[in-house]
């Protein structure tokens, strides 16, 4: 999943007001009466390509006060990170997590590695401050209860960052199914095939920091659908995987395609291709697309798919103009916020999907169906 | 060519134009409804199974599938060379039991595996056997339509095989065509108010994985097929409803108008590239692009399926020697 990048340079650490009148972000957080106050939002580590898209879309948000840090990204000399690309953002910017927390932000956006969520989102938790975590919540179990935990002792709420779930494509989905349209559930089939995440940043092909391969970056998004969709719970996950896309690329070193099956309480069930076969070349990083079959029809959804297509002076274009998920998302993490409430997706959700990628991680390694307790 | 084809089912009325297409004089049996098909395209009909091996060179089998087995061994034995619908049998055992009375008795035996005269997937298979995508890593195929209740006799899944055995045979042809051989099968299912899906993952030796889904769907599904094939040096992609030359938009689709089989009509029949590929086989031509020991194999990667779905676990179907 890529944001779509909105940066716009502005050295102020104000909020932004768009002199040019082209504001990136339409929506209008409602004026909740009881905070008025700007919502001090904290960005922990532009470790995620995420990060500078989530600071470009906060920027443009009313009542919305930005602050980032990113301590390590001095490890990265080759890539853009830590104080140089808050400046390219226009972000206010301070060396330490500890100085960021003490600034008591209202919320926090961990948007560091995926193996290194838990102490970021424990430290945010610490400080008061509500949490929305990038996608996958941690990268073992144990490590994303510790961190529900962190944020249900310290009273704060604990969200996913997962950006399909505000699709207006799986809203009307939802409607459907919710309406009796389709009639009983009885299958799905998910595909999150995309481009290898390779060249922006080093550590997503690095399993220690990442948490594995394609598997673990592309189940959760189709997972969380389904967990939305029909509420039922997974119960065996069996899956096979295989390393021959990108066998050339030496850095990559986990498997690269997979097909995870998943079967639900009540005879549901679902086949994921989460595989990185979005060929390199191609003129877009990919896509997530869900069929559902029920016993009164059919349904399709393709998020990404709204686009101008053609060939160009030198290759093939894609013009996408769907709604900008990840703005979805951070309005309703803005929104919880200021409302008190936790926002959805939550991090038992987050838990729930990544139950099943490390079911589906155990089932390749050792050939087994695994059970999912 | 003297043909005489038994049944007078579906599959039928796309044979017998094929076959006339062709040259052929068609004689027909069928325990019931052959005099119509006989009237209809001005063919012959016969009262007997043995007038009609009497009338022809060739047995066309277009019959249900529990009666595959009894009646290509017939034909067999009458010293007749054999064309039969899919699945060539119910079971593995009975398929193997064919291939071998054909070897013994010295007759061809031609399974109408028909997807594989299908022009998109005879040129994904191409396009992969040129190397135009590198080597196979994913492959996903989906092929979708209504529940058939054009015949009781595919509701029963002791008669039929159900969805797998009688439908995503095709694409579990096609996926080990394209990706080589099978060692591995998992397969769920999902049944509800007379609708039936199921969902199959191929290991293949090469290592490359494949995904078959079939739908037998509400009344009024508009068939659809898809496939999806990535290797290591890029995508081929096809989908009956997005690549289609012609689409007609006439309000709701009426149950059973749509879901039999694909619209062929805008090129040569693939039921008749077959039929002539297989005809020109029993004259002493080349092999035909779709052996007895593929359907063979075809119905024990069902049979695994519907296996794995029983018992919850991956097949193997690891075999010392696969005949070519």
């Amino acid at each position: 999943m890529r944001a779509v990048a909105n940066a716009r340079p502005n050295a102020s650490v104000q909020p932004t007001s768009s002199l040019s009148g082209q504001a990136a972000s339409s929506a209008v957080a409602p004026q909740h009466p009881l905070s008025e106050r700007p919502l001090r939002v904290a960005l922990m580590s532009f470790a995620h390509v995420h990060a500078a898209g989530y600071a470009a879309l906060l920027q443009s948000m009313p009542n919305v006060e930005l602050r980032a840090s990113d301590p390590d990204g001095g490890n990265e000399p080759a890539e853009r990170r830590g104080r140089g690309l808050a400046d390219d953002l226009g972000v206010s910017y301070v060396d330490s997590y500890a100085e960021l927390l003490v600034w008591q932000p209202d919320a926090v956006i961990v948007t560091s590695e995926n193996a290194r969520h838990r102490p970021l989102v424990e430290a945010a938790a610490l400080a008061g401050a509500a949490v929305l975590c990038e996608k996958p919540l941690a990268t073992t179990l144990a490590d994303a209860l510790a961190m529900q935990a962190a944020c249900d002792a310290a009273g704060v709420t604990l969200m996913t960052a997962y950006p399909v779930r505000f699709s207006p494509a799986f809203a009307r989905l939802r409607e459907l199914v919710q309406a009796g349209g389709l009639g009983a559930l009885l299958a799905a089939t998910g595909t999150n095939n995309g481009q290898i995440p390779v060249g922006d940043r080093a550590w997503f092909t690095d399993p220690a920091l990442s948490g594995g391969g394609a598997m673990v970056d592309h189940i959760v998004h189709v997972a969380d659908l389904l967990d939305a969709l029909t509420g039922l719970t997974a119960q065996f996950v069996r899956a096979v995987s295989n390393r021959i896309l990108h066998a050339d690329k030496p850095e990559v070193r986990a498997e690269t395609g997979g097909l995870v099956t998943i079967s639900y309480a009540g005879g549901f069930v679902a086949t994921i291709d989460c595989s990185w076969s979005q060929p390199d070349n191609a003129p877009t990083w990919g896509g997530l697309t869900l069929q559902v079959v029920g016993t009164r029809g059919i349904a399709d959804i393709d998020p990404f798919a709204q686009h101008v297509g053609g060939v160009g002076a030198d290759e093939a274009v894609f013009l996408g103009y769907g709604k900008n998920t990840d703005e979805l998302l951070l309005n309703e993490f803005v929104h919880a916020v200021r409302a008190g409430r936790a926002g959805q997706p939550d991090g038992a959700a987050g838990i729930r999907s990544l139950k099943i990628v490390l079911a589906a991680q155990e089932s390749a390694r050792t050939g087994e169906v695994v059970s999912i307790r | 060519m003297n043909i005489g084809l038994i049944g007078a089912g579906g599959i039928t009325h796309v044979h017998i134009p094929a076959w006339l297409a062709l040259g052929a004089r068609v004689t027909v049996f069928s325990l019931e409804g052959g005099a119509e098909v006989a009237a209809q395209y001005g063919i012959t009909a016969v009262g007997s199974l043995d007038e009609l091996l009497d009338a022809c060179d060739v047995v066309d089998i277009c019959t249900p599938t529990p009666t595959h087995y009894r009646l290509a061994e017939r034909a067999l034995r009458a010293g007749k060379h054999v064309i039969c619908e899919k699945p060539i049998a119910l079971h593995p055992a009975d398929a193997a039991a064919l291939a071998e009375l054909a070897a013994f008795v010295g007759k061809q035996l031609h399974p109408a595996h028909v997807v594989r005269y299908f022009p998109e997937y005879a040129l994904a298979r191409g396009a992969v056997a040129a190397g135009t995508i590198g080597e196979p890593a994913i492959l996903r195929f989906s092929r979708i339509g209504e529940f058939p209740t054009w015949a009781s006799w595919f509701a029963d899944e002791e008669q039929s095989g159900g969805i797998v055995l009688d439908q995503m045979i095709h694409d579990l042809d096609i996926a080990r065509w394209i990706a080589g051989e099978v060692t591995e099968v998992y397969a769920v299912k999902s049944v509800g108010d007379g609708c039936e899906t199921a969902q199959v993952v191929l290991t293949h030796e090469s290592g490359a994985l494949s995904y078959v889904t079939g739908v037998w769907g509400a009344p009024g599904t508009t068939f659809a097929t898809s496939f999806s094939i990535a290797g290591s040096t890029g995508v081929l992609k096809h989908d009956s409803r997005a690549d289609a030359s012609l689409r007609f938009d006439l309000g709701a689709p009426v149950a059973g108008t749509q879901s039999m089989r694909p619209d062929t009509s805008l090129g040569e029949s693939p039921y008749l590239s077959e039929l002539r590929e297989f005809a020109a086989a029993t004259l002493g031509g080349p092999a035909p692009r779709v052996s007895l020991a593929d359907a063979t194999r075809a119905v024990e990667l069902a049979a695994a399926a519907n296996a794995s779905i029983a018992s919850g676990r991956s097949e193997s179907v690891v075999r010392e020697t696969v005949a070519a």
